[in-house]
């Protein structure tokens, strides 16, 4: 409002200006007249007539006031897209290298956006936090919860709204034709109330379904809904049997709840009240809490910290050796990526600039050849500032019409992206919205300025504009030092990026060069589904899983069977402190061991070689008294394990330790009466990941590793993936009502593993080719330009008797003396920003001298080869002809 | 009325007009007469150009303007040139005689 007042004011201001300043003028001529001798009347008509039509004048200097903002815009945009369909072939260069530029970059940009950037996808989604409890005497402390500890934080706490927990387990379904494999997750109550979503069909759990003894309910997702009912509303109030009972359908929740993760099919209430969720010693529950309003994170901290002291007090064992953790839940399912996505979007971003870099070159040659144009416009009244702002708006337009391709390029980038990296989190909600739209014009109006100022200053400068009376072309300089500062930058630029992605490249490398100490090829790996209520008979769970197992060696083409906890070369961790039953114990000299929980058919399916001793039995069972929880104790006269190689080279005994027993200090699945027996040692091997040598390890063989799901491993003669439908048909055959799934060779598990790192390195890969190949053309068109420009010199020594070879010679030294400057400055620049990727390398050094050295090489021969061909361009010339032409 | 009267060459009102200020405040009354007077009446300034080049010329900044008395007692818009006004003349006066010999040179040989 203000704007307008004042603009309206002025412009009443200058209207009263302008009258007096022309009526001075007739005033002072009348005067003059009626000096001459004039009469008054006389004296004043001449005045008018000679000082021409007032109006009109002041018309012409409203014009020279008036600021003609649109107008200008306007014909500046037109003139633009003159410009454009006048030099098509350059402007298309420029618009697909920042389509390109812009899209990677907007790509990489959404996916940050999704995964980093964005609250999670639940109303006030920052307020959720993960709780857990930390076992203070123990080697790896975080543990899950007990759900009676749940409760009593849920009801002893003053900072968190609610808290709610969730465990995942896979089970069965068997109400359709085959039995299909559903992954359950089974809820603490308030569960939906601490995520703050409601079913899209159906209702949440009533009370009586979250108590002891009430109705069964289960919620399913959109996924299972449309898999199975087709989408179909009726399917509420419907029936499932999940392993054997029957469950009412009571909801279906929306398409775009994937918690705890994407594959969830179905969450059903665990009734805290029930005998079996009693004991304080059982952890199952992940939990998650919602913070109250204006609560920060140090504070739930304070006040969790308290009521665990309280409850340490009350039950000293154990609570009084627990403590709480608290982090946002968030942070704990996205901070894993975020030093890579930042790594990602720098190098885009180096990319980018790159291109700009490339196309300040473009327009400066440009800005070189349109001298005559500018200095006509110069000379006809155009003002430097409208000349630049035109130039920008040219800058402006193609950036524009780059980001708007570079949108779709993104859009293909993103689901790229998706298919590429399926295990990073939160990888479905990226898309393209508004705000990677409003990204991209940012990004346009950025390159604009980029690309088009230098351009626009340069080319607007008086000196060169005054060579109107000289238009004469060939005295433009053929050196432009500007112009090869830019080719240096770009090879600088691409030498760091490219650096990156050589270190990346060379440790992924050196990951598949890895011996493991396992043969991880024709290894099949898959469940059968199971549920932990078979574990109140473990007995009966051993024997299904053994005769499962034995069955299957059995069949044709297998080689080996066996069962495991943990897939080796798949990082995890399972860290026991254990100690020696026999003999003295050094307790400054803890023994701390990786725990794998195995049947005695793993290390011949692996191909883990048994050293000294003999390979171990399964432990005999005896029943045993339940416990007061009502869960049946496993107890177990003597565990056989087997150590490895490292283990008995760490710790004292050595081979003298076969005949041994080692007894867990504190760990959450081991009993503490669970005493293993060494019967021998094995072959070091890459459990923990490929990533990391082989720790110290006990191998704990058991009948059922790990509970009733293990992973069953297969070693199979022929390609693996051929031999899945015939076990698929053998466990129908041996155990109709379980479901087979996730059927997949071993060393596809061990690539998901690293598929960040993949997707990473292959990124980063893309990115440094293209930022090379941008940094040549930049490179190759200087040249070609600076050749172009020279021509007539060229001609004039070739006339006078140089050689070709010396032409060639020059400018051959003229790009790579600025390529070998850039390859300094990038060694630099990548020797600086190495740093970054330390922790992400294997078996490769940050400033590893051959990375570093063969990428300049690269680099230099790119360049060499760009460089030549304009060069040996100008060695061609015809001398003859250039002359007279000119 | 003897003696013909010229039009201004195109693109040399500017510079005259930077001249004439550059020997004090003057107003566009005064600088149209001054031309005329000192070209020795050869030069008439249509004021139909002079007032848009004088604002022109004030907007670019090689101007300055400040309302003042006139000799007459009247109220007028005083121009005077600023520093950047002055690099702008000697550039304009430098490339006027660099022109001007030229073509003198040109006629004085061809002739």
């Amino acid at each position: 409002m203000t704007w307008w007042w004042k603009s309206l004011f002025r412009k009443r201001v200058l209207d009263a200006q302008l009258t007096s300043e022309v009526r001075f003028h007739v005033d002072e001529l009348t005067d003059a007249n009626i000096a001459a001798g004039m009469s008054p009347e006389e004296a004043r008509r001449r005045a008018v007539l000679e000082f021409g039509g007032g109006e009109q004048i002041k018309e012409e200097l409203r014009d020279v006031h008036r600021v003609r903002v649109i107008e200008g815009a306007i014909a500046n945009l037109k003139s633009a897209f003159r410009f454009i369909r006048k030099s098509p072939s350059f402007s298309a260069v420029i618009i697909v290298t920042l389509a390109l530029g812009i899209g990677a970059n907007s790509a990489v940009f959404s996916a940050i956006d999704a995964i980093l950037l964005r609250p999670l996808p639940f109303p006030d989604g920052d307020q959720l936090m993960e709780i857990s409890q930390l076992h203070l005497r123990q080697s790896s402390p975080q543990t899950r919860t007990a759900p009676i500890r749940l409760e009593e934080w849920n009801r002893m706490n003053s900072a968190f709204q609610m808290i709610s927990g969730y465990y995942t387990e896979d089970g069965s379904e068997t109400s359709g034709v085959l039995p299909e494999k559903v992954a359950q997750a089974f809820v603490a109550p308030r569960f939906l109330q601490v995520l703050g979503v409601s079913p899209a069909l159906g209702r949440d759990f009533s009370a009586d379904e979250e108590r002891f003894g009430g109705p069964n309910a289960v919620l399913i997702s959109d996924g299972l809904w449309r898999r199975r009912f087709h989408g179909d509303p009726s399917a509420v109030g419907k029936k499932l049997r999940i392993n054997g009972f029957s469950f009412p359908i009571i909801g279906i929740m929306p398409a775009s709840f994937l918690f705890p993760n994407r594959d969830a099919d179905l969450w059903v209430p665990v009734p805290p009240d029930a005998p079996y969720a009693q004991s304080r010693e059982y952890t199952w529950y992940s939990v998650i809490g919602r913070l109250k309003p204006r609560m920060t994170v140090e504070q739930a901290r304070a006040n969790l910290t308290t009521v665990q002291a309280q409850l340490g007090k009350a039950f000293p064992k154990p609570d009084a050796d627990l403590a709480v953790a608290i982090q946002p839940l968030k942070e704990i399912r996205v901070g894993g990526v975020r030093r890579s996505l930042w790594i990602l979007f720098g190098s885009v971003s180096l990319l980018l600039l790159i291109a700009c870099t490339n196309i300040v070159a473009l327009l400066l040659a440009r800005a070189t050849q349109r001298q005559h144009e500018i200095s006509v416009r110069f000379s006809l009244g155009a003002s430097r500032m409208a000349l630049v702002s035109q130039l920008l708006t040219e800058a402006f337009v193609l950036a524009f019409i780059g980001a708007a391709l570079g949108l779709g390029v993104a859009g293909g980038a993103s689901s790229v992206f998706r298919s590429l990296a399926g295990s990073l989190p939160r990888v479905e909600e990226i898309r393209l919205d508004g705000r990677i739209v409003i990204y991209s014009l940012a990004c346009s109006v950025v390159a604009t300025i980029l690309c088009g100022l230098l351009p626009a200053i340069r080319g607007t400068r008086r000196n060169i504009s005054g060579s109107l009376a000289q238009a004469n072309r060939t005295q433009v300089s053929g050196r432009n030092p500007l112009q090869w500062t830019l080719v240096g930058v770009q090879v600088a630029l691409a030498v760091t990026l490219l650096a990156g992605a050589g270190l990346l490249l060379r440790s992924f490398q050196a990951l598949g060069r890895v011996s493991p100490g396992f043969e991880a090829s024709h290894v099949l790996t898959f469940h059968i589904s199971g549920s932990y209520g078979e574990t109140a008979d473990w007995k009966g769970l051993t024997q299904r899983i053994d005769r499962t197992i034995d069955e299957l060696r059995n069949v044709p083409g297998v080689e080996a069977t066996g069962a495991t906890a943990t897939l080796p070369g798949v990082p995890s961790e399972y860290q026991t402190e254990l100690r020696f039953t026999e003999g003295d114990q050094d307790a400054e000299h803890k023994i701390v061991a990786e725990s794998r929980f195995i049947t005695p058919g793993y290390f011949a399916t692996m191909k883990i070689p048994l050293l000294s001793g003999e390979l171990c039995r399964e432990p005999k069972l005896t029943s045993a008294p339940a416990d007061p929880a009502g869960l049946q104790h496993i107890a177990i006269s003597s565990i056989h394990v087997l150590v490895n190689r490292s283990f008995a080279d760490a710790y004292p005994g050595g081979s003298t330790m076969i005949g041994r027993h080692v007894q867990p200090v504190n760990s959450s699945f081991l009993q503490p009466n669970d005493v293993g027996e060494v019967r021998g040692i094995v072959g070091d091997a890459r459990e923990e990941g490929m990533n990391r040598p082989a720790s110290p390890t006990v191998y704990w063989c058991f009948g059922a590793p790990g509970g009733p799901d293990p992973f069953y491993l297969i070693r199979t003669r022929t390609e693996p993936m051929t031999m899945a439908e015939t076990i698929r048909k053998k466990i129908r055959e041996i155990e109709p009502a379980r479901s087979v799934f996730d059927i997949k060779p071993l060393p596809e598990h061990i690539d998901d593993a690293f598929a960040e790192n993949r997707l990473r390195t292959v990124l980063l890969s893309l990115f440094a080719a293209t930022a090379v190949s941008l940094a040549c053309i930049g490179l190759y068109g200087t040249l070609s330009y600076s050749v172009n420009v020279r021509q007539r010199e060229v001609g004039l020594r070739l006339a006078l008797g140089a050689l070709r070879g010396q032409i060639v010679k020059q400018f051959l030294l003229q790009g790579l003396r600025v390529t070998v400057v850039g390859c300094v400055a990038g060694w630099a620049l990548a020797l600086a920003s190495s740093r970054m990727l330390s922790g992400m390398l294997y078996g490769v050094s940050p400033s590893d001298l051959v990375t570093l050295s063969s990428v300049v090489l690269v680099v230099l021969l790119v360049a060499a080869i760009a460089s030549l061909v304009p060069a040996i361009r100008a060695a061609r010339l015809d001398p003859m002809q250039v002359l007279r032409e000119e | 009325m003897a003696v013909d009267r010229s039009d201004l060459l195109q693109g040399t009102l500017d510079m005259l007009i930077l001249k004439i200020v550059a020997l004090g405040p003057v107003h566009g009354y005064g600088i149209s007469q001054r031309i005329q007077q000192v070209s020795r009446e050869v030069l008439q300034v249509q004021q139909g150009s002079l007032y848009p080049a004088l604002h022109r010329l004030e907007k670019r900044g090689w101007l300055q303007a400040t309302w003042g008395e006139s000799e007459s007692g009247r109220q007028a818009k005083f121009y005077r040139l600023s520093a950047k006004g002055r690099k702008q003349l000697l550039l304009e006066e430098s490339q006027w005689n660099r022109l001007a010999e030229a073509i003198a040179l040109i006629l004085r040989t061809a002739s």
